[in-house]
């Protein structure tokens, strides 16, 4: 029974290290383990081994079945990586192939810009108000200190609709009608789309995109304005942007500033973009007019207040180097997937 | 306003160079546009005597001189017929340049040397009037007297050199536009002292008289002209004017025209103060009123055209007729002739707004009316025409009589305002001392006395405290403002639910692949009819008073054509796949809110255009259903809408919240795309981002994840084509009940033996229990249910 079982283990062994497939290797563990296999009917034959024999044959039996049953584990684990290594050689692919993907589409650039723009005063902790396009002449002009006959209010300038409706030729009324409905502190930017009587050419629409902004509280100075103005142009920009002021005149503020900024595209030492003077005129700003504050409803004794605006379409061409302003409002599919 | 530095030299010192002197100006709020510097782009032109002129040999239109330049004798070519040997002329040597990049240089004309031009008073960009004797196409003929200075520098004799400074002026400070105005901006932002040559006209006195030589004044419309004062010059002698004067004239942009014109307009140009000189004997009556034109009342004016005027304009008349528009132009009938022998000088102040409208309304926008409409000093009228005699007899232009008629009835008032120094330095975030505040203020000549401003007569601009602090910033210096950030309460910076909503909206739509368009509000009457747009939108249309172009006539009651017009644009450019939205608005005049002084409605519209491959209909519907759940829209129904003129009457959708509409959808009515030009099929989508935002509910709540398992049943069942699968799932829905999970429609299938317009539509139901697995019989009872309705209601046929 012994040189039985020693010559099972012999044969097993060999014939599962020299398997070559997992096919075979089942065969072996049929040959072997299975319900006729070689150690079974050994184990069947029990019955004829003398009983003090017994034990001993049965743990021979039984190391011998452990022994094969890892052996050909081990086999079978050896066989299966060598299976997933050629499944996944197989399955290489070509990893720069064309993506299979919905392509994003674009926001314009004009969207970009105030996007970028109200980002920045959302930062500090400005709200974005929004007013009618067709607006009431008192809101565009009258409660912003110019009156009736006042030159700005000329046919050439503004679009009308009747003498009391305009389109309105600035975001300025929405500050007019904020500041009627809310008391300081008020601290607000108004994007949106103005009207002016401009024929359409490289430089000229006659609807285009400000944002101006306002502040009302006590004690806000022209300072204040710099200070604000700097740091909007510091982030919208570039961190070395040097901001200066000019006396300017506007019917809504008083003191009033044009405000430049150091050329974004040369940093100031002059080039195409800022004509060579290494500044560029950026917006119109001032502290509100008294008498703004007042038709307004506000008491310009104990508030003051600042305003600055400026136009969208001028730093998005600006910034992206769109040299054409009709470019913005043609929406050629070529010209929009660039942004 | 053109001023030149030389004239500006006559108010005050100035010891920068011109360029600098400009970088000042404009620092201290004259803004300069550009410096001229005349006489620098004339190089190497130089006095020549012409020796001999001789015929050229080839040519009958030329002839061959020999000219002294001084160091040597040139020979030069020339046309000039108006030369003769001796005299003096400019030379533009060889190497010269003249006015306009004109560069000469020695070469052959017909076949003889020329080394060198003579030059014309054109050629060297001069004013001929400047010049008298000399002809327009010729050479220009010099002072015998130069014949010491041959060779020298023309520019040097001529005194050509003269720097010439462009202000732009603000509206607030017609006093500016003079060039005593900015002679004292000049004096004060260089820290000289303001010079005032006119010390004299400001301590005159003159008597006033009712009458003088018959003349007479009346106001009759105090309320439109403040001021009216009248001299008197008899004995007048029309000539030229003196050099000086034409030369400063010139540098200001003003022709010459004779000695009396000329001294209205150099008054006009040093002080600011528009002039008129007449024909005393133009003035019927000898009697002038100033009053308000009669309707259709006529007049020519100098330019002889006639213009008519009604109530709203002030006319200056006799007993018989209007002479002048007031503020704008002197009439024909009363110009000075050459035969006038006493001239009224006028100086007057109207109001400036009514002056601004009747320049514009009768087209003629003047340096007159330009500066009456920025409101005049009274006062100043006064200093103006004293000046204006007093050149007369600078000039010996006439004799003048003493005494002045002034009717002056509505006075200008003295601005007196409280210096609040604290108030300022906290207006302008400074530390300035009062006495800082106190010295700038009186250079200005705004004269502080017990905490009390009071503007000089010429700062009509300064009324309240802000324009102290404007004038006080000036001269501080604005580059020497801080830059601080605000103190005051937080406030929240925080997009609003529209705004929010917006973002989500363009989120999603980029993440779709579209891109964003921005359009004009404005399109024409042929726009709306191209996309068939309802009578009844069409009528909510508002008409532009004033447009550009009948193209931009009306504001858009819908958005609709404009993104057509885009795509249709970009299909003519052959762009294939164009996918396209727009966040804009419409203007809609529904109630008449226009015409009542109202704010018409402007909703927020969202409109999306498509064309290209693997585009249809239900690609758009998905689009559009995203946007309504990135808006949190939870609730709508889909109807299909047959009536829009603008869609295919078979292809489009409305999604209504209740009866609402909030969006219409659908592919483009073909009619419209032929009216286009758009040979594909088109999708557009309107949504009401207005709307959205009212019925916006972002109340998301979890809701527990089921424990039960779901039964899934597959049906296919087969119907008339008319079915709209919404009825299908209505009736699915009604008979399932809550158990009903989800009815996944999986394939629609169309097929001959189906029967004639038939489909088959497939559904995968699953259903559910939340509170206990369900078991085969409940489902199958439902599903017996469900199909028993559908044949009934629908008429439909189970497939099998």
């Amino acid at each position: 029974m012994k040189d039985k079982i020693a010559e099972i283990k012999k044969n097993s062994i060999e014939e599962i290290t020299n398997c070559k497939n997992l096919k075979d290797l089942n065969e072996l563990r049929v040959k072997y383990l299975g319900k006729k296999g070689e150690l079974t009917i050994i184990l069947r034959g029990m019955g004829t081994v003398s009983p003090e024999e017994r034990p001993i044959i049965g743990s021979l039996v039984n190391e011998l079945r452990e022994e094969i049953v890892n052996l050909i584990q081990e086999k079978e684990k050896e066989f299966k990586n060598q299976e997933l290594l050629k499944r996944l050689e197989s399955e290489s692919i070509d990893v720069t192939e064309p993506s299979k993907k919905v392509d994003l589409g674009t926001l314009h650039p004009i969207t970009r810009t105030i996007e970028e723009v109200e980002e920045i005063f959302l930062g500090m902790g400005y709200q974005i108000a929004d007013g009618p396009e067709v607006e009431k002449a008192i809101y565009n002009f009258d409660k912003l200190n110019t009156p009736p006959d006042h030159p700005a209010r000329d046919v050439q300038d503004t679009f009308y609709i009747t003498d009391d409706i305009v389109l309105r030729s600035q975001t300025s009324p929405v500050q007019a009608r904020v500041m009627e409905n809310q008391k300081p502190p008020i601290k607000i930017i108004c994007p949106g789309a103005v009207y002016r009587s401009d024929s359409v050419d490289a430089t000229h629409s006659p609807v285009f995109h400000q944002v101006e902004g306002l502040v009302v509280d006590k004690n806000i100075s022209m300072a204040d304005l710099k200070g604000t103005l700097e740091m909007f142009a510091q982030k919208c920009l570039g961190e070395n942007t040097k901001i200066r002021f000019r006396p300017h005149h506007f019917p809504f503020t008083e003191p009033s500033a044009e405000a430049d900024v150091s050329c974004f595209v040369c940093g100031g030492k002059g080039c195409r973009v800022c004509k060579g003077e290494g500044w560029i005129e950026l917006l119109g700003c001032g502290e509100v007019h008294p008498n703004v504050l007042k038709n307004c409803g506000i008491d310009p004794e104990v508030y003051s207040g600042f305003a600055f605006g400026f136009g969208v379409e001028r730093i998005a061409m600006a910034k992206y180097g769109i040299e054409d302003m009709r470019l913005l409002f043609e929406n050629d599919i070529r010209f929009l997937k660039q942004f | 306003m053109k001023a030149s530095r030389e004239w500006l030299e006559e108010y005050s010192d100035i010891d920068v160079d011109t360029i600098k002197l400009g970088d000042i100006l404009t620092m201290t709020g004259s803004k300069v546009e550009t410096i001229e510097q005349k006489g620098n782009d004339i190089k190497n032109v130089v006095v020549g005597k012409i020796l001999e002129i001789k015929k050229h040999p080839d040519a009958d239109k030329l002839v061959v001189t020999k000219v002294d330049v001084g160091t040597e004798k040139l020979q030069i070519v020339t046309g000039a017929d108006n030369i003769k040997e001796g005299d003096i002329v400019p030379i533009a040597k060889d190497g010269a340049e003249l006015p306009g990049g004109v560069k000469i240089k020695t070469g052959k004309l017909r076949g003889i040397d020329s080394c060198g031009m003579m030059c014309s008073v054109g050629e060297l960009d001069l004013d001929i009037n400047q010049y008298p004797g000399q002809i327009e196409h010729g050479i220009m003929i010099l002072d015998k007297s130069l014949e010491k200075d041959l060779g020298k520098d023309i520019v040097d004799i001529l005194e050509l050199k003269e720097d010439i400074i462009d202000f732009e002026i603000t509206p607030n400070r017609p006093d500016c536009l003079s060039i005593e105005g900015l002679g004292r901006e000049t004096a004060v932002s260089l820290g000289k002292k303001f010079k005032n040559p006119r010390k004299n006209i400001d301590e005159l006195k003159v008597e006033d008289k009712k009458e003088i030589e018959g003349l007479k004044v009346d106001i009759t419309a105090p309320d439109l002209c403040y001021r009216y004062i009248a001299r008197v010059v008899k004995n007048v002698k029309i000539g030229p004017s003196p050099k000086w004067m034409i030369k400063r004239l010139n540098a200001c942009g003003v022709r010459s025209i004779n000695n009396i014109v000329d001294i209205t307009n150099y008054v006009m140009l040093e002080m600011g103060q528009p002039m008129h000189a007449f024909d005393i004997n133009s003035i019927d009556g000898k009697h002038i009123t100033v009053r308000r034109a009669k309707n259709n009342e006529k007049i020519t004016t100098l330019d002889e055209q006639e213009r008519i005027l009604d109530e709203n304009d002030l006319v200056i008349a006799d007993d018989k007729k209007a002479v002048a528009i007031a503020g704008v132009m002197g009439g024909l009938n009363s110009e000075i002739e050459n035969d006038t022998e006493t001239v009224v000088f006028e100086s007057a102040v109207f109001y400036g707004g009514a002056v601004r409208k009747t320049a514009k309304k009768v087209g003629l926008r003047t340096e007159a009316s330009s500066r009456f409409e920025k409101g005049l000093s009274p006062e100043n009228a006064l200093r103006a025409v004293n000046r204006a005699v007093e050149l007369v007899e600078i000039l010996k232009a006439g004799e003048v009589i003493d005494g002045k008629v002034d009717v002056y009835p509505t006075k200008q008032k003295v601005n007196k305002i409280k210096l609040d120094a604290d108030r300022i330095n906290s207006l302008l975030g400074t530390n300035i001392s009062k006495e800082e505040m106190i010295d700038i203020l009186n250079k200005l000549e705004i004269k502080v006395e017990d905490d009390i401003a009071t503007a000089p007569y010429f700062r009509l601009d300064i009324e309240q405290l802000a324009d102290l602090s404007e004038e006080v910033l000036r001269f501080y210096g604005y580059d020497k403002l801080e830059s601080t950030l605000i103190k005051c309460d937080t406030t929240l910076g925080l997009r609003n639910k529209e705004q929010k909503l917006e973002q989500n909206i363009k989120e999603v739509l980029v993440n779709s692949g579209l891109s964003e368009i921005y359009t004009y509000g404005f399109l024409s009457e042929k726009d709306l009819e191209k996309s068939n747009i309802s009578n009844e939108l069409k009528k909510t249309a508002i008409t532009i008073k004033n447009p550009l172009s009948d193209e931009y006539k009306l504001m858009r009651p819908s958005t609709i054509p404009s993104m057509l017009q885009i795509l249709a644009n970009n299909a003519n450019k052959k762009n294939q796949n164009v996918k396209l939205f727009d966040i804009s608005r419409n203007y809609k005049n529904i109630n008449g809110e226009v015409e009542k002084g109202e704010v018409p409605l402007q909703e927020n519209i969202l409109t999306i255009g498509m064309y290209g491959d693997n585009i249809d209909f239900y690609i758009l519907k998905g689009i559009v259903e995203n946007v309504l759940e990135a808006t949190y829209i939870n609730r709508y129904d889909v109807e299909k809408e047959t009536n829009n003129k603008s869609y295919h009457p078979g292809r489009c959708a409305n999604i209504k919240v209740g009866k609402d509409i909030i969006a219409t959808l659908g592919e483009v009515h073909p009619i419209v795309l032929n009216n286009y030009d758009i040979e594909k099929r088109v999708y557009l989508a309107e949504i009401n981002i207005t709307k959205l935002e009212k019925y916006s509910r972002n109340n998301k709540k979890y809701v527990e994840v089921p424990k039960f398992p779901a039964v899934e049943r597959d049906i296919a069942i087969i119907v008339d084509e008319k079915i709209e699968v919404a009825q299908i799932e209505k009736v699915i829905m009604k008979k399932a009940k809550k158990l009903l999970e989800q009815a996944k429609l999986f394939d629609i299938y169309r097929n001959e033996k189906l029967g004639e317009n038939k489909k088959s539509v497939a559904y995968s139901l699953i259903f559910r229990d939340k509170k206990k697995t369900l078991s085969d019989e409940e489902v199958n009872i439902m599903m017996e249910n469900i199909i028993a309705e559908l044949e009934k209601t629908l008429g439909a046929e189970l497939r099998k």
